[in-house]
């Protein structure tokens, strides 16, 4: 196929799953917005900029003392969050670089996904913060996020598994695998701030990954920070675990196989392998997470860089036989 | 709902009614169908329509606006209908014409015989901007200059008129599958007894002409379609044909030539192109040739081209065969060309570059439409009789200065056509933009693009001013 609709449907594959990613956190934050102690709801927005890597618009998040400040204060991070045009990592900034993607690629994907992409920005288009902050936010963000979740399956259910796919695929596993660190990374920090660890925002991150239940039941109703870790990051069978995402990464470049310049698609998908292998196999079972997850952000940083090398902006020197 | 209301004017040709007020006999099922129907219906009708193309995204964009704004191409859900006899007329009048352009095109840039024997005035050739030195002494493959052309067409009380040829990038055939896609959705019962010809095998259509324009020799040839890019005003266009014909959507960046040869960046490395279906203007096709400060182009694709390598359509230097100017002289291409009779007739037009003519127009500008020669798209003409006197006064500087840079025309009381309007029925100025296809055969769907002039009053049917869309119904005998 065309690089550069590879390209744009790898881009698509890559916002929206950062939008969804960005649903299920402000859905967790708003929800403790009811009834969790400032501390805590403090500490999430930290978290939240932190895992991605940006300043809140408000300066540095200092711990103010008044609840109606907190609150005041979550009413403008939520909206630079979710609605704020010029936030490149608003929720809307992303959605709509998401669909504008797909705007242009619309013939390399499904009808269908077009439509209800289409549909959903048509319908995010004319909603301001002031319309759901007063209401529910927390139903905003679950319909959202429940709405991301039926692009998948709608593209899941009418696209043809052709390059287009895999590369869009690409987009979302490798954006899930860097946010997924990020986010950890970030929660280690917050722990290490504030020298010990919260159950409540380890708990906050279980249910982010759907994994209350299941954590429960396999480990038990006491949240240690380092099970809750372990399941997240190395659970093959937990959806959105950080090894299943790279696993998916590894195995989506290896059915696109070779590339023009097929050194980087070598390299690429070697780096894919190792950092799936990292996580797989060298996970350490005491203290020192923090640095492979910092390797791995490394990895998959690069990645990024090998895939568009061997696949999108390749050097034109082989010209095939006429 | 009842056309009690609806107006009818004895100079202006009604789509529907005859003059006595009686629905024209192609239109009784249609007239009786609406006339069952609620003005609640009517317009719940009207909001399917809208809404489709709103939710498709089916859009255009308008340039001066916003960079990039997506604006949905207001569309009118009462279809035209027109009986397959008529039709019939229309579509020899549009091969006779596509047959003699190309004829022209590859004779004013080879021997230049239609000038020689005084058919055409040299200058009205030679001062054309739209003719391509470049192209000079080349000889398209197979005489296919234009492969693909939209022919505006108007009717008046006199029947029907070519108002222009639009030879190089003509858009809108994407409207007039959505129309159809979104009308024959909304009025089912009446689409399915009306035996409507239908237009969606378009795809298929040009498919198989492109195929035909393909370098000889290659078994499978690769299609491109080369968009200038998103923010073009018909990039929705572009997608959706490159969907419909399986080709894939280049911009000029995508491109590389090489030896002579076209070449696009794929995942799996560079692979030839042999037929380029390109919507990016001449101007901007290739920076070698063309302007130098293109990025929409590819250096060297028009040598590739005049190699035989890659196939074009529409070729560069088209745009002299649709200039306004030598638009009056069609009629007499047709008769040099094919010893044949023009089935379709041309509107009067008035060469301001003559004296006589300036004279003329600049005497009776109120009456007259003017257009720049090498405009499009509505953009910079004057209706003379809904111009203020002081912009008919400017415009009569400009005309002063540049004559031959002008053309008018009479303005011409275009046919009106129902539309629902605010929930009543009420006329419209209506066109018709058909799509023919010319490889080895000439090739068109029984339909077209008709546009309507939604401001009351209004004959400019432009979407970029305004315009909108209706569907068209070519009916079965």
């Amino acid at each position: 196929m065309l690089s550069r609709s590879a390209q744009g449907l790898y881009w698509m594959g890559r916002y929206l799953e950062r939008s969804e990613f960005l649903c299920r956190l402000l859905l967790l934050q708003t929800e403790a917005l009811v009834d969790r102690p400032i501390r805590e709801i403090h500490s999430g927005w930290v978290r939240i900029y932190d895992s991605l890597h940006r300043d809140p618009p408000v300066g540095s998040l200092e711990l103010l003392g008044s609840d109606d400040f907190t609150l005041a204060d979550s009413y403008t991070l939520a909206d630079h969050l979710t609605f704020d045009r010029s936030n490149p990592d608003s929720i809307w900034s992303c959605f709509a670089m998401g669909r504008e993607n797909a705007r242009q690629m619309r013939h390399c994907i499904s009808t269908e996904l077009w439509a209800s992409l289409n549909l959903a920005y048509l319908r995010i288009q004319k909603l301001g913060m002031q319309d759901i902050w007063l209401t529910s936010p927390e139903g905003f963000y679950a319909d959202m996020a429940a709405e991301m979740n039926t692009f998948s399956g709608v593209a899941g259910a009418t696209m043809y598994r052709d390059e287009g796919w895999r590369f869009m695929q690409l987009g979302r596993f490798i954006e899930r695998s860097q946010m997924s660190i990020s986010l950890f990374l970030s929660q280690l920090s917050e722990d290490a701030r504030r020298g010990e660890s919260s159950e409540a925002d380890w708990t906050r991150l279980l249910r982010f990954y759907h994994a209350f239940e299941t954590y429960n039941r396999r480990y038990s109703i006491q949240v240690r920070p380092d099970q809750v870790l372990d399941l997240l990051a190395t659970d093959p069978l937990l959806p959105d675990s950080l090894c299943r995402s790279l696993d998916r990464t590894a195995a989506d470049l290896d059915s696109i196989g070779p590339a023009p310049d097929a050194k980087a698609s070598d390299a690429a998908r070697r780096l894919a392998g190792r950092t799936a292998a990292l996580i797989h196999y060298q996970w350490p079972d005491g203290e020192d997470r923090r640095e492979l997850l910092l390797q791995a952000q490394d990895h998959c940083r690069e990645l990024h860089h090998l895939l568009a090398a061997a696949y999108f902006d390749y050097a034109a020197e082989t010209f095939p036989g006429r | 709902m009842n056309f009690d209301d609806y107006q009818l004017e004895a100079s202006v040709y009604d789509e529907m009614f005859d003059p006595a007020g009686a629905p024209r006999e192609h239109c009784r099922e249609l007239h009786e169908a609406l006339g069952q129907l609620s003005s609640e219906q009517l317009s719940s009708i009207q909001e399917r329509v809208t809404r489709s193309f709103s939710n498709e995204g089916i859009s255009f964009t308008v340039y001066g606006d916003e960079e990039g704004e997506e604006r949905i191409i207001p569309v009118d859900c009462l279809p035209r209908v027109l009986p397959g006899a008529e039709w019939r007329q229309l579509e020899k009048g549009l091969d006779q014409r596509i047959k003699a352009l190309n004829l022209f095109l590859e004779d004013v840039y080879g021997e230049a015989r239609i000038i020689d024997d005084g058919v055409i005035p040299v200058d009205v050739v030679r001062d054309c901007p739209q003719y391509r030195v470049e192209m000079r002494g080349f000889s398209a493959p197979q005489g296919v200059w234009v492969a693909i052309c939209g022919t505006d067409l108007v009717r008046t009380n006199d029947g029907f008129m070519v108002l222009e040829d639009n030879l190089r990038v003509p858009s809108g055939v994407s409207y007039m599958i959505a129309n159809r896609k979104a009308v024959k959705a909304s009025l089912r019962r009446l689409y399915r007894s009306s035996r409507v010809r239908d237009v969606e095998q378009y795809g298929r259509l040009l498919h198989e002409t492109l195929l035909e324009l393909a370098p000889g020799g290659r078994s499978e040839p690769c299609i491109a379609l080369l968009t200038p890019g998103v923010y073009n005003s018909a990039f929705y266009e572009h997608m959706f044909l490159a969907r419909e014909i399986g080709a894939e959507l280049v911009e000029g960046r995508d491109l590389l030539v090489n030896d002579g040869f076209v070449y696009m960046r794929t995942t799996t490395g560079l692979r030839r192109v042999d037929v380029i279906y390109r919507r990016v203007d001449d101007d901007f096709l290739d920076p070698l040739v063309f302007r130098p400060d293109s990025l929409l182009g590819t250096p060297g694709l028009l040598h590739a081209y005049k190699q035989g390598n890659v196939a074009l359509a529409n070729a560069p230097g088209t745009g002299v065969a649709d200039d306004k100017s030598v638009y009056a002289y069609v009629p007499d291409m047709i008769r040099y060309y094919l010893s044949e009779e023009p089935v379709l007739a041309n509107v009067e037009t008035y060469l301001c570059r003559r004296p006589e003519d300036l004279e003329y127009t600049l005497d009776n500008l109120e009456h007259l439409v003017v257009k720049r020669v090498g405009g499009s798209g509505g953009y910079g003409m004057l209706v003379g009789p809904h111009a203020t006197p002081q912009e008919r006064e400017d415009y009569a500087a400009e005309l002063r200065r540049n004559p031959a840079d002008f053309i008018s025309q009479p303005t011409l009381a275009l046919s009106r056509s129902p539309c629902l309007i605010d929930g009543a029925f009420e006329p419209r100025h209506v066109d018709l933009r058909p799509f023919v296809l010319r490889g080895r055969t000439t090739r068109m769907v029984p339909g077209a693009f008709c546009r309507v002039a939604m401001r009351r009053g209004s004959l400019v049917v432009n979407s970029s001013q305004g315009g909108g869309g209706k569907d068209l119904w070519v009916l079965e005998d």
